[in-house]
């Protein structure tokens, strides 16, 4: 079997399938599944956390908002699965100056929460632009990628991604959000794998960054190093850099096989993990639902993450293909880095938990994400449907 | 260009990122189950360690008063100085030490020291760093600048306060912070790092009716160390107090005429213990020099502690139960009821004194005078040098077979002597009872005559504390019982109600006849009445003994122009009812002065005599006040 150029020019094409909901059985259960039991165990924790936090004068409005989010969520999901994921492509060039347009919006108009400018009001709603930064991100590089598979070995290509990804990346880190920025460098580095960047540039990227690490490091600000020390020795500063590390590791360890139960966790209500209901929100998922809670969190990602690499390898072009790569990048990152700072096997960086952590931005953009994944799980058989 | 159309797909690069997220998820689930799983039950405990804070509640420890209820040992309230480790970043550890240390008066590397230990042991447990009480300035200080010091706890404490500190410090002791070792120890018992306990003294003897039980309060904290509630309570037992057997009153009679001596230079050391023949409660223990205990509580300096131990008068020392001394001729009691007991003398034995010395084999051996004709009675009250040379040993001037120095050893060891009497305080010393056994194992040499004469008056070997003697003396004047001589009278609870009545405790009844025993209690009547330590318008039957033992060297002057050759001064009694020899005295009062003859003469009174007489009268009598200045001979 033979494919001419024209078929090729109109495979990629976005406007040879209008928007439609015919391929809902071609959509991919697996992920569908283990999307709504996340969103759902987020609504849990969300419970869980609010009328553990013994500041907030009305916990039933937090669940609410996050019922909201949730519904909103999975409305944007099916809404982006209606659509061909092409589209992203076409607009990718949009999306990305769409992107570095609200990244300096929030540098200028932004609100200062915690320490960084990340936040800005949209309709009277908070959003945290750099959450959905990360996914423009991932169709810019996708597309990037797409458009020159055919060379994808060349260092000029890799090179180019490295400057498309250099801006965003350095606006975020200004704001400064030191998390959401290395989640940048992971989903350039998964999405360069996945789309099949010989391994030496890659390692000699890495290599360069190790050896630029003497020069990072005085570039971080003061919290951010004290940070990075504390995780090595919590105990030297147990009052200070060192304080949500250890009790942190006191609420998961408190938890034991089968945690204290839902809203019976002591940690967070009595202030002692400060920041419960988003960095580390882990710490009270542990506490309250122990060994056995988290495994089943684990075993939800896992299925997740799988899943979208069986997505990735049915895709039906390399946008596809690519676009699910970084999809899994971000969230494994976000997951992995999450998680392990709560038992400090990482240095502490605000990085949210996938579907757990409080805040709609996090979620709607995971939404967004994973209706780009259902759409290119749609639409996998497309080629051999046309041809 | 007939590519694969889907070469694009990396399968492999696929696999190894689903690879890779299951290796890492798998890694996270290993530290999970260590966490959760293996440490479960210790971060449990953390959490509840962070949430629930069980705060002791300490107890008042005990008064101590004296047998009339008067307080002579109370606790005043002030403040101390800690610090919770795990409240204290560890960068800021040397700054806060440095600058705490100015505060309390210690060096900083002291605190860190400290604070490095119990970070170790405990870092949610306080450790106490300032080793005495805290003024008010700086205890509100620390209290309103908190973030400049944080870890660092103000408690407010009791102190200890001792109302006549030389008077009772050696009997009372003093508290003192608990160590780290004995922490160790004593941690199952409640102790707590920040805990003071008794050193020494009836503070050391008695703690665990002192200490009292402390109580608890578990409050629910939140991280800002804000109690939310408390969540359970258990209130703290206070210690019992205790009531002494001692009388002030008495305890004060004695002070101040031993000072009035030491004052006047008359002797430097003196001791005087009353007790009760007839149930070995102990009325009066004074051992002058003595040092001010308060100073221990408000923490001693290096200067105070080196003048304390540079010393020769060893005012650390409660010299009643902790020196030894030879006993002179009060001894005399012992060789005499031995030589009674064992049959080799009664009341009529007769020794002729002729001269004041006699030889055997060429060494010469002295009496104070030729007193003529003496027997028992005589012999004792005039203290017969001779005469019991001629009990212990035989002599050229009696006929008399010495009992020899094996019996004498052992009715000295029925009185008491060589061997703890058992009281209820710390550092009590054994004293030394010889015989010729323990001559040739302690030097090697066999015993010899002049050994036993010398023992026989209460030289040589021989060596006993203050408290062994009144107490010997007591047995004999009640009858033939020795006690356990005690301080401790009744543990009162806080309304006065006894809680714990000490008991008489009977050490061993004398196996000696009471003729014998009523012999003796006839001679010392008989010292006082006619004899060595005759008492002018004595007003109550006191009977005695008198005691002088030399010491230094026999010949020469010091710099300021007094003789080397010392004296301690003895003597040793008790009051009867009445005038008889009836075992019913219920006080016996040993003083002993140390280096009393500073300007030596033979006829120089032993300032011990009439002292006692002042001494008894004015308590039994209640004299006039201005007797107790009379000048001493």
């Amino acid at each position: 079997m033979s494919v001419g150029p024209v078929t090729m020019a109109r495979a990629a094409s976005p406007l040879h399938d209008r928007p439609t909901f015919r391929r809902l059985e071609q959509i991919d259960p697996y992920l569908l599944l283990a999307t709504l039991l996340l969103v759902a165990y987020g609504l849990v924790i969300a419970y869980s956390t609010s009328f553990e936090d013994r500041t907030t004068t009305d916990p039933l409005q937090s669940v609410a908002k996050a019922v909201v989010f949730a519904v909103l969520g999975l409305g944007l999901m099916a809404a982006v699965a209606y659509f061909d994921y092409a589209w992203f492509g076409v607009l990718a060039p949009l999306l990305y100056l769409l992107t570095i347009g609200l990244l300096i919006l929030v540098l200028v108009i932004g609100h200062n929460i915690l320490g960084g400018q990340r936040w800005v009001t949209i309709a009277g709603q908070k959003f945290q632009v750099s959450e959905f930064a990360k996914v423009l991100m991932i169709v810019v590089l996708a597309k990037w990628f797409a458009d020159r598979h055919d060379r994808i070995q060349s260092p000029l290509v890799l090179l180019g991604a490295l400057v498309l990804l250099i801006p965003p990346w350095a606006l975020v880190y200004r704001q400064p959000d030191l998390g959401t920025s290395l989640v940048f460098v992971a989903i350039f580095f998964g999405m360069a794998f996945i789309a099949g960047a010989r391994l030496w540039q890659l390692a000699s990227l890495v290599a360069i960054g190790i050896a630029s690490f003497p020069l990072v490091w005085s570039f971080l600000q003061g919290y951010q190093r004290a940070r990075l020390t504390a995780f090595l020795d919590p105990y030297a500063d147990p009052q200070g850099a060192g304080w949500n590390i250890i009790q942190s590791l006191i609420a998961i360890g408190s938890g034991q096989a089968m945690g204290k139960g839902l809203t019976a966790g002591t940690q967070s209500p009595l202030g002692y993990l400060p920041i419960a209901e988003s960095d580390f929100v882990f710490a009270g998922l542990a506490e309250d639902l122990g060994f056995v809670g988290a495994l089943i969190l684990f075993a939800l990602f896992a299925v997740l993450l799988v899943a979208a690499l069986r997505i990735a390898v049915r895709a039906r072009d390399p946008f596809g293909n690519y676009v699910a790569g970084g999809v899994v990048a971000m969230l494994a990152f976000q997951i992995v880095v999450n998680v392990g700072m709560a038992m400090s096997l990482m240095p502490v960086t605000g990085i949210p938990l996938p579907f757990i952590s409080h805040g709609g931005s996090s979620l709607l953009s995971i939404c967004l994400a994973l209706g780009m994944l259902q759409s290119v799980a749609m639409r996998r058989d497309q080629n051999r449907l046309r041809t | 260009m007939a590519t694969d159309p889907r070469a694009f797909v990396r399968t492999r690069r696929v696999v190894a990122i689903g690879l890779v997220v299951v290796v890492l998820l798998g890694m996270l689930t290993v530290r999970l189950w260590d966490l959760q799983v293996t440490n479960g039950a210790r971060y449990r405990a953390l959490a509840d360690d962070n949430r629930i804070l069980r705060l002791p509640v300490t107890a008042d420890r005990g008064i101590i008063l004296d047998r009339t209820g008067k307080i002579l040992v109370r606790n005043i309230p002030g403040f101390a100085v800690s610090i919770v480790p795990v409240d204290l970043p560890r960068i800021r550890e040397i700054d806060v030490a440095g600058r705490l240390g100015v505060l309390v008066g210690r060096e900083g590397q002291e605190i860190l020291e400290l604070i490095a230990a119990q970070r170790v042991r405990n870092p949610y447990e306080p450790v106490k760093v300032s080793t005495k009480p805290i003024a008010r300035e700086v205890a509100l200080l620390l209290a309103e600048r908190a973030e400049a010091y944080p870890g660092v706890r103000i408690d407010a404490e009791s102190i200890r306060q001792y109302l006549d500190g030389p008077l009772y410090s050696p009997l009372m002791g003093y508290v003192g912070p608990i160590r780290p070792d004995e922490l160790e120890l004593k941690r199952d018992a409640g102790y707590l790092p920040t805990d003071d306990v008794g050193r020494t003294g009836l503070e050391w003897e008695y703690e665990r009716y002192l200490r009292g039980t402390y109580g608890w309060r578990e409050v629910e904290r939140d991280a800002a160390q804000r109690e939310i509630k408390t969540l359970a309570e258990t209130p703290p037992a206070p210690g019992g107090n205790l009531k002494l057997t001692v009388d002030d009153r008495l305890q004060r009679i004695i002070a101040a005429e031993l000072q009035a001596g030491v004052d006047k230079d008359a002797f430097t050391q003196g001791v005087g213990v009353a007790i009760n023949p007839q149930n070995g409660e102990i009325l009066a223990m004074v051992s002058t020099p003595a040092y001010d205990n308060n100073v221990f509580i408000r923490g001693v300096t290096t200067a105070e502690m080196k003048a304390f131990n540079s010393d020769d008068r060893h005012p650390l020392v409660n010299k009643a139960v902790g020196e030894i001394y030879p006993p002179g001729s009060t001894f005399k009691m012992v060789t005499g009821l031995a030589a009674l007991t064992d049959g080799t003398a009664n009341r009529n034995t007769q020794v002729n004194v002729t001269s004041n010395s006699f030889s055997i084999s060429g060494t010469s051996f002295f009496d104070w005078r030729a007193h003529g004709l003496l027997d028992f009675v005589n012999g004792f009250a005039h203290s017969s040098d001779i005469y019991f040379y001629s009990l212990a040993g035989g002599s050229p001037m009696s006929g008399v077979r010495g009992v020899g120095p094996d019996a004498i050893a052992k009715y000295a060891h029925m009185l008491g002597f060589g061997q703890r009497t058992g009281i209820d305080l710390p550092g009590e010393a054994n004293g030394i009872m010889p015989d010729p056994a323990w001559k040739q194992e302690v030097f090697g040499e066999p015993w010899s005559i002049g050994n036993t004469y010398h023992e026989a008056i209460g030289q040589g070997f021989v060596a006993v504390t203050p408290l062994q003697l009144v107490n010997a003396y007591a047995a004999v004047a009640n009858g033939g019982t020795v006690y356990v001589p005690h301080l401790l009278k009744e543990v009162d609870d806080l309304l006065g109600n006894p809680l714990l009545v000490k008991p008489p405790e009977v050490a061993r009844k004398l196996e000696m006849k009471p003729e014998d025993l009523r012999l003796i209690r006839e001679s010392a009547r008989r010292v006082v009445t006619v004899g060595h330590a005759y008492m002018p318008n004595a007003k109550l039957p006191i009977a005695g003994k008198t005691g002088t033992a030399e010491f230094g060297p026999s010949g020469g002057r010091d710099s300021a122009g007094r003789n080397l050759l010392g004296f301690h001064n003895w003597f040793v009694s008790f009051v009867p009812k009445a005038d008889n020899t009836d075992p019913t005295a219920e006080i016996a009062m040993v003083l002993f002065t140390f280096n009393s003859s500073k300007s030596l003469c033979d006829s120089c009174l032993n300032p011990a005599v009439a002292m006692t007489q002042r001494i008894y009268e004015t308590y039994l009598l209640g004299a006039p006040a201005g007797d107790k200045k009379a000048s001493l001979p």
